[in-house]
């Protein structure tokens, strides 16, 4: 069944360019290799343990399954026949290829790692002012086929403004705190987390509460703060190498010219009034909790300068990263040297911040480490499959079970070989016959090893979205935008734009999860089910009157046969089978009005579970 | 709202009979004694026990509310107030919950070993500390699934704001979460007369079984099961209960004119109409700096709200039936750290309990003096989960069989506080 022929081959027998983007010739035929070696693995050890593997999907679901997944969109309904009916033998593997090699892929990936890394943001204005510049960002590292430790070494080494580089995601999505990124980078890039440590050591795997610790001393430098008189309002994620300790405990001579100069009437004593617009406004009420002993609502020098200085166990000032003693709260306990607990990579001393995390950025993409591959890889098949090796994919040991560790190894190595490419990646996995075969609802109680058969998940908020948008007839953003710019320059053309994303963000929010959630976890909810059945937008879009796309297949095709194939292409990218187009045409009949009951059919279709499912 | 008047609360009226007959057979006209006799075990069934929950996220300072230690280094500049109850104080941001004292019963001696705000929520709505491997369901939904009425038109748990969901527990129980409390939630008006849309959600069953059976099994019957609760409750009448506009002006005010308080009146009118749990969140409890004057904002929306919500229980009798917990993930430190705030603390924090049959105007436990740690009478989260369950009359050792088909106890250990309970 391994025999698709190689590709140079099929240009010279068909003299057809199977390409749309020039690509390397020699690179699909050895992902074609890889992807018939995983096949060949996999099939032995389902039969061995006595499953038969599903048969391939149609060319219609494959088509759906494979745009969905590698570009978050419908296929246009009018190309589902013409795939259908495509005579090439390689007609799948060309599409995954361009499909790969297409804007949108990067646009996907974009949006993918948007939701990894905001879906467990600590820093709530991260989720405001980081999304659009991450994705752009994340886009072009895509486009520029940027290989995945380049980027991870971006992602954990940025410095500079939060709304100009898109690299400082994640740093800014933990304001900068040691232990959260620590966690995040473990548990993102390494499938591993770590930080059930942060406080004992790792309940179920062998990790050691020290070694959590050893990860947070690489970032104990990091700061987000706010830019000063930006607009609109920003952060910047800078280093703080020095610590600031000597400047904040000011002498009391100093106090005393500070005193002199606030005290505008000279009555020696300190009130709010006098403190307005200067740098103690925002802290006076709690200076004068703190120190008006003898409670006249002012502040005389005598208790000016008796305030207790700051504490030693400010973070902000630390430059190095402590692990607190538990059994002393008030003590901020040891400084920690950084060590990577995966490989043992060290520090040598006297790093300053960027120095700190570009050595942890190596030691963490470095061949040495073979989580990095395996997170991965474990992440990409599980986003392809619904299902990874090792579950969930952002846990994945050292001490888990898994599945088809041949298979899996063998996909890390090529992945590391590759020298981390992620389109060579995606492109051999979707040319696998696993990825390729028909959905069947698998029993998680029986002992039949996973990917004999593919599995119907659940769409991402982004693939519902684009998939709402066309099958409503709605146009996407940027469309609008440059009809827009033709028609009315300026002002309104932002609004428009600004008022479309909104909607967008909205609807992200009332459909989003975290992507690695596993898929048994995702479950739909009654808002978003009351958000199909009755919001105002869809039910206006899918009236059989007026210029809406059920209105133009109605006078396209007076047939009801021919209209019925034309909605389900629409909103399912297939056809109906003889038994829906029976229930069909029952429908219509007993309502009687033609146009009432094709409203309905949208609307059935709209909310049907296969819509929003990836099949 | 009509269905439920304020003097007889939950009393069982025609209407809601029909309410709760299914659509199809109103339609057909085939309304038996059969079907009134069941719903009225429903109803019954309906008048039993309901929980509230204030939430409050980011893990509030035991010293700044419940646990106040004046005078001490870690108590900081707060002080103590009298309550209603000789003997006992509060911190001073909490003067309408101090005239309310005598149905509380504060636990100033919770411990747990979380100090992570995910995994510590966690295990403060599950019961359970996190695991790779399983989603354990939240202890609304275990509550739910062993006190609500199947056929209930409404959510059988309300959030407002996000929470944990229902795990293992599935779509039946899983909290319908409400954003702007006090108004209609969104897309609950039905766009079609009613008679059309039963139609179509007909028309839908019959397509779905396409899918069914070329292997979405699984999914169309979860798809199925929201359906038919989200459309059962936006044809029925119940949905009103959403709506806090109709509430008298003055009651809104002592709720108070905030999200927080808003919900609390919306918890009371949902638990009125049969709701199981509702939860309400509050948000900016996580003060690392700060923490007095933010302590200050946050108490003065949670302090009316938490004593309003409490009398209003009681004027109507349900008080009796509804248990009130205040509660967060963890506490905070003893020591206030440099920037004025306090840092995540889950060995020593405290809990706020009242209704459901709790003795009210008591301590249980203690903090040291320093409040750095249990001085008497430990309380555990499965602790306090098992007296949740004793007081609503749930069995917190059933088990439910999780999808790898391990059976899992509501609450695994703990013992009930009885000195919680009158």
């Amino acid at each position: 069944m391994c025999t698709r022929p190689t590709l140079p081959l099929l240009v010279l027998t068909l003299g057809i360019p199977l390409l749309v983007h020039p690509v390397d010739a020699a690179e699909p035929a050895r992902t074609s290799a890889v992807s018939a070696e995983v096949d060949r693995l996999l099939e032995a050890e389902i039969r061995a343990s006595g499953g038969t593997p599903a048969p391939l999907a149609s060319d219609g679901d494959f088509l759906r399954r494979a745009t969905l997944d590698l570009t978050d969109t419908l296929p246009p309904s009018n190309s589902v026949t013409l795939f259908q009916l495509d005579p090439d033998s390689t007609k799948r593997s060309r599409l995954i290829n361009r499909l790969v090699h297409s804007t949108e892929f990067s646009a996907s990936q974009a949006r993918y790692w948007r939701d990894v890394i905001f879906s467990r943001a600590t820093e709530m204005r991260s989720r405001q002012m980081s999304p659009p510049v991450f994705q752009a960002w994340m886009t072009e590292q895509f486009e520029q086929k940027q290989s995945w430790d380049k980027i991870v070494e971006h992602l954990l080494t940025a410095t500079g403004d939060v709304r100009e580089n898109g690299a400082t995601a994640l740093l800014f999505a933990h304001g900068g705190e040691a232990a959260e990124l620590a966690a995040e980078t473990s548990r993102i890039f390494l499938g591993i987390q770590i930080q059930c440590a942060n406080c004992h050591d790792h309940p179920t795997d062998r990790w050691k509460r020290i070694q959590f610790h050893q990860l947070a001393a690489f970032f104990p430098r990091v700061r987000v703060r706010p830019k000063r008189d930006a607009t609109p309002r920003t952060f910047e994620v800078v280093s703080q190498d020095a610590s600031r300790r000597g400047r904040r405990n000011p002498s009391p001579q100093a106090l005393g010219l500070m005193f002199r100069r606030l005290d505008r009437n000279r009555d020696g004593k300190l009130v709010k009034s006098e403190v307005t617009d200067s740098r103690l406004d925002r802290s006076f009420d709690r200076f004068l909790q703190r120190g008006d002993a003898n409670k006249d609502g002012g502040l005389s020098l005598k208790e000016f300068q008796k305030l207790p200085p700051p504490g030693n166990n400010n973070r902000r000032n630390d430059t190095e990263h402590y692990m607190p003693n538990l059994d002393e709260p008030g003590n901020r306990g040891d400084a920690i040297r950084p060590v990577f607990f995966a490989t043992g990579g060290r520090a040598t001393e006297g790093l300053d911040d960027v120095e700190r995390r570009q050595l942890l950025a190596n030691h963490v993409t470095s061949t040495r480490n073979r989580w990095f591959a395996r997170a991965y890889v474990n992440r990409t098949w599980s986003v392809l499959l619904g299902e990874g090796f090792s579950m969930p994919i952002d846990d994945m040991g050292p001490e888990r079970e898994v599945a088809h560790p041949q298979v899996f190894d063998l996909l890390c190595r090529d992945f590391t070989d590759s020298g981390y490419d992620t389109r060579r990646l995606f492109e051999i996995i979707a040319g696998t016959r696993a990825y390729q075969r028909q959905i069947r609802p698998r029993d998680p109680t029986e002992p039949i090893p996973p990917f004999a058969s593919a599995q119907p998940s659940r769409l991402r908020a982004d693939q519902v979205y684009n998939a709402l948008l066309e099958v409503l007839g709605i146009e996407s953003t940027s469309v609008r935008q440059r009809s827009l710019r033709r028609q009315r320059p300026g002002q309104s053309n932002n609004m428009m734009s600004r008022r479309r994303s909104a909607g967008r963000t909205l609807f992200l929010t009332l459909f989003g999860f975290d992507p690695s959630t596993p898929q048994e976890d995702i479950k739909g909810n009654v808002p978003q089910a009351l958000y199909l059945m009755n919001s105002p937008l869809i039910h206006a879009m899918i009236r059989a009157g007026g210029n809406t796309r059920l209105a133009k297949i109605l006078r396209k095709h007076p047939g009801d046969d021919d209209a019925i194939s034309e909605v389900y292409l629409l909103v399912l990218s297939r056809e109906p089978s003889a038994s829906e187009l029976k229930i069909c045409r029952e429908y219509i009949t007993e309502v009687g009005r033609r146009g009432e009951a094709f409203e309905d059919l949208m609307w059935s279709l709209v909310n049907s579970s296969e819509f929003l499912s990836r099949r | 709202m009509t269905d439920f008047p304020p003097d007889t609360p939950r009393t069982f009226s025609r209407r809601q009979v029909l309410e709760a007959v299914p659509a199809t057979a109103l339609a057909a006209g085939t309304v038996g004694l059969a079907d009134v006799v069941q719903v009225e075990a429903e109803e019954l069934k309906k008048q039993g026990r309901s929980m509230i929950l204030l939430w409050m996220a980011g893990g509030p300072s035991q010293f700044e509310t419940l646990d106040p230690k004046p005078g001490t280094d870690n108590g900081g500049p707060t002080k103590a107030i009298s309550t209603a109850v000789p003997g006992m104080q509060v911190a001073e941001y909490w003067p309408r919950v101090a005239k309310t004292i005598d149905r509380f019963s504060l636990i100033r001696s919770m411990t747990n070993k979380e100090g992570n705000h995910q995994r510590a929520s966690y295990q403060l709505h599950t019961g359970y500390v996190p695991s790779g491997s399983v989603k354990h369901p939240s202890l609304s939904a275990s509550i739910a699934e062993q006190l609500a009425s199947p056929e209930f038109a409404l959510p059988a748990v309300v959030s407002v704001g996000r929470t944990t969901g229902s795990g293992f527990l599935g779509v039946d129980y899983e909290p319908f979460t409400v954003n702007n409390p006090g108004q209609l939630p969104q897309n609950v008006s039905v766009p079609v007369p009613a008679r059309r849309y039963r139609r179509r959600l007909g028309l839908l069953g019959r397509l779905e079984q396409e899918f069914s059976g070329r292997g979405g099994k699984t999914v169309v019957d979860k798809h199925q099961k929201l359906y038919k609760k989200s459309s059962r409750m936006v044809l029925s009448k119940n949905v009103a209960a959403f709506d806090i506009s109709e509430e008298p002006d003055s009651l809104k005010q002592k709720y108070g004119e905030t999200s927080f308080g808003r919900g609390c009146l919306l918890a009371r009118r949902l638990v009125e109409s049969g709701v199981t749990f509702v939860e309400v969140v509050s948000r900016g409890w996580d003060t690392h700096f700060d923490i007095f004057e933010r302590i200050t904002t946050l108490s003065e929306q949670v302090d009316p709200a938490v004593a309003a919500l409490v009398e209003d229980l009681e004027t109507r009798g349900l008080l009796e039936k509804t248990l009130v917990v205040w509660m967060g993930e963890f506490g905070r430190t003893p020591r206030v750290n440099s920037r004025t705030g306090r840092d995540h603390y889950p060995r020593v924090f405290s809990a706020a309990v009242a209704g459901g049959g709790v003795k009210g105007g008591q301590v249980i436990g203690s903090s040291s003096a320093n409040g750095s740690a249990v001085a008497d009478r430990p309380v555990s989260v499965p602790d306090l989960f098992c007296s949740i369950c004793h007081s609503l009359q749930v069995d917190p050792r059933k088990e439910h069989l999780s999808p790898l088909g391990r059976p899992m106890k509501v609450v695994d250990g703990g013992k009930v506080v009885q000195d919680l309970f009158a």
